[in-house]
């Protein structure tokens, strides 16, 4: 071998695929995109500003923004309904997502193929056509109201569209695959003969399955249940289409902040309030999931 | 429906299997399978792969349905009876012990399923663990166990419910060689201090004939031979089980006058005359170094080691390789490969013999 120049070297360290280097074009993009930008949010949430003509004339740090915002009403209503919401969504998933993933499991070929399709096909459509076709369906004129006008169930439409329920419907539909997916994940690694031991040592189908599946399934709840929380408690785009413009939530309060009074500070505080509550949730649920799978951090003999 | 006649005759069938069927597809796994277990016997299945055994097994703990015929236990049928209900524990080739609960909620799980009292739990569990000899690791997760322990934790879960019968699948598959040979002599002393009755399939024969009090040679689906480990090794009843079960020598003769004269000039009892097989077992064979021209003669191919024996395998002249095991002790060991040598039969009446068609 002969001596090869310094970059020459360098250059076959960085193919050579070991230490951090995989890494490096994620961490520059993440840097860029998003690192720096959360330093500039933290510095304007921080500061008093004077815009003069769209350019900063004078920045001075201050907490002022953040006094403001703890005490200030509309913050706690809105955050305990983008909170509340949130929560909704993502128990809600669970509880509609967990007997998807277990027809997954007992399921055979074309069932299992069938799921697996439904699951992944909403993913690829864009989630505002999703939301507008909510609209379609729960409007006035919609889908929903002309059948039960059809039928005689009811007289006058029902309000269901620019109400609390259809962002409710709304964003349990738009984010029930990412909940259903790590399920489908955990149960395609499922041991059947788990559940003919459980079956053989007498409990019935749904004592399988609260003893047996359910417990082997906490990891994927878990997983799921940080990503949809993460998803709705910071998504504006429901909020905002399918409840009318009046329903404030952390994530629309803060594109109003921003894009039509232009308060950036505030914006910039909504939004680091946001990230913190959302991550206070996701340690919650994190640790909720490793008291449920305890068993696989036990120590090896 | 004969449970009454069944009761009169013998020790009492803890398990009949009567004309059992299933076909997965267009392969038959069960063709008229027919098997009965007696109170307090360790049963071997014993076939290899894709013979029927393990389907046999599954119909009997209820995984499987068959399509046909009855699996009576205690003279019920038991084909109506979901899996739940019936009176059979399983250990599982793999265990299947559930991961996530710790080795005293695992055996605890059969009795909390039946919705035994949390007090006699506790103290049925412990006494199960003490049988087999797992006290002390109530609080182990079964990742945290050897193979041989996590076996042990296995058949205690079953024995917490006294099962009326224990069905075993390949339970040794999984343990290294060394600990095989130990849990196997363990787990039959187990059984029979329990008085349990036990079915165990294997595809192992050496297996099969240190646990079984009977084997049953699977084939096809269909069962070839039935009977205690000797029987099946000096007397196979087929063809097929005497090249199972052991290693095999097959002598093409003619039987004429009630008798086949072997190669060596000694003659065997036949039934019936026309063409036979014999069946010679290799240390029913002997070899001595050749001194005249005269008998049943051939050279040595090749010699292997095998613990206190040594295998040879001899070139007859006609072209055929049999299978030769001696002691090694005073003389053979001095035969080498390429050696002149005279065959001859130690024991007649040790062969068997077959028609051949």
């Amino acid at each position: 071998m002969t001596a090869r120049s310094l970059p020459g070297r360098l250059l076959d360290e960085i193919l050579s695929g070991r230490g951090v280097w995989p890494a490096v074009p994620a961490i520059v993009v993440l840097t860029v995109v998003a690192v720096i930008p959360f330093f500039i949010l933290l510095s304007l949430g921080f500061s008093d500003i004077v815009v003069s003509r769209g350019v900063i004339v004078s920045q001075e740090l201050s907490l002022r923004h953040l006094a403001t915002a703890l005490a200030d009403p509309l913050y706690h209503t809105t955050f305990q309904r983008s909170l509340v919401l949130a929560l909704t969504t993502t128990v809600l998933c669970a509880l509609l997502g967990f007997p998807v993933a277990y027809l997954f499991l007992i399921g055979t070929g074309w069932v299992r193929r069938a799921i697996l399709v439904l699951t992944i096909a909403p993913i690829l459509t864009s989630g505002i056509v999703r939301t507008y076709s909510w609209i379609v369906i729960l409007g006035g004129r919609g889908v929903v109201n002309s059948l039960l006008l059809d039928l005689g169930l009811i007289s006058t439409p029902l309000r269901i569209i620019n109400t609390q329920w259809a962002v409710v419907i709304g964003m349990v539909q738009i984010h029930l695959p990412i909940m259903i997916l790590p399920l489908i994940a955990v149960m395609s690694r499922h041991d059947r003969r788990l559940d003919e031991a459980s079956a053989n040592l007498g409990a019935s189908r749904l004592g399988t399955l609260r003893h047996v599946v359910l417990p082997l399934s906490i990891g994927g709840l878990g997983t799921g249940a940080a990503l949809v929380f993460t998803l709705s408690y910071t998504t504006f785009v429901v909020p905002q289409l399918l409840g009318g413009g009046n329903y404030l939530n952390a994530a629309t309060m803060i594109y109003e902040q921003v894009v039509y009074s232009l308060e950036w500070s505030k914006g910039a505080v909504t939004a680091m309030l946001l990230m913190a509550s959302c991550l206070a949730v996701l340690a919650a649920i994190t640790w909720a999931t490793n008291l449920g799978t305890a068993w696989t951090r036990a120590a090896r003999r | 429906m004969t449970s009454v006649a069944t009761q009169r005759e013998g020790p009492a069938r803890v398990v009949e299997i009567r004309g059992a069927r299933k076909r997965f597809a267009n392969l038959t796994v069960l063709d008229e399978c027919s098997l009965t277990a007696q109170e307090g016997e360790i049963l071997t299945l014993l076939g290899s792969s894709g013979c029927g055994k393990t389907t046999l097994l599954r119909c009997i703990a209820g995984f499987l349905t068959p399509d046909g015929g009855e699996i009576l236990i205690d003279g019920r049928d038991t084909v109506p009876v979901p899996v739940n209900r019936r009176p059979v524990g399983v250990v599982f080739q793999s265990y299947a012990l559930f991961p996530h609960l710790t080795v005293a909620q695992n055996v605890a799980y059969g009795l909390k399923m039946r919705r035994v009292a949390r007090s006699e739990i506790g103290e049925r569990v412990e006494k199960a663990l003490a049988t087999v000899s797992l006290t002390g690791f109530e609080d182990r997760y079964p990742s945290q166990l050897s193979g041989g322990q996590q076996q042990r934790v296995a058949i205690a879960r079953v024995l917490v419910l006294a099962p009326r019968v224990l069905l075993l699948d390949e339970p040794f598959n999984a343990l290294d060689a060394k600990l095989r040979g130990t849990m196997q002599v363990e787990l039959r002393q187990l059984i029979k201090r329990l008085g349990i009755t036990a079915i165990f399939v294997t595809h192992d024969q050496e297996e099969a004939l240190t646990m079984s009090d009977r084997i049953a040679i699977m084939r096809a689906g269909r069962i070839e031979q039935l009977g205690t480990p000797e029987d099946v090794f000096d007397r196979p009843a087929t063809a097929y089980v005497a090249d199972f079960v052991g290693a095999s020598n097959f002598i093409d003769a003619t039987a004429t006058g009630g008798a086949i004269a072997l190669p060596d000039g000694q003659r065997v009892g036949a039934s019936a005359d026309g063409p036979v097989t014999v069946m010679v077992r290799p240390h029913n064979l002997a070899v001595t170094q050749v001194v005249s021209n005269e008998g049943w003669r051939g050279a040595i191919g090749s010699r292997r080691h095998v613990g206190a024996l040594m295998e040879y395998e001899v070139d007859l002249a006609e072209g055929r390789r049999l299978r030769v095991a001696a002691l090694r002790d005073t003389g053979t060991a001095a035969l080498g490969v390429g050696d002149q040598v005279r065959l001859s039969v130690r024991d007649p009446a040790a062969c068997t013999v077959y028609p051949r068609s």
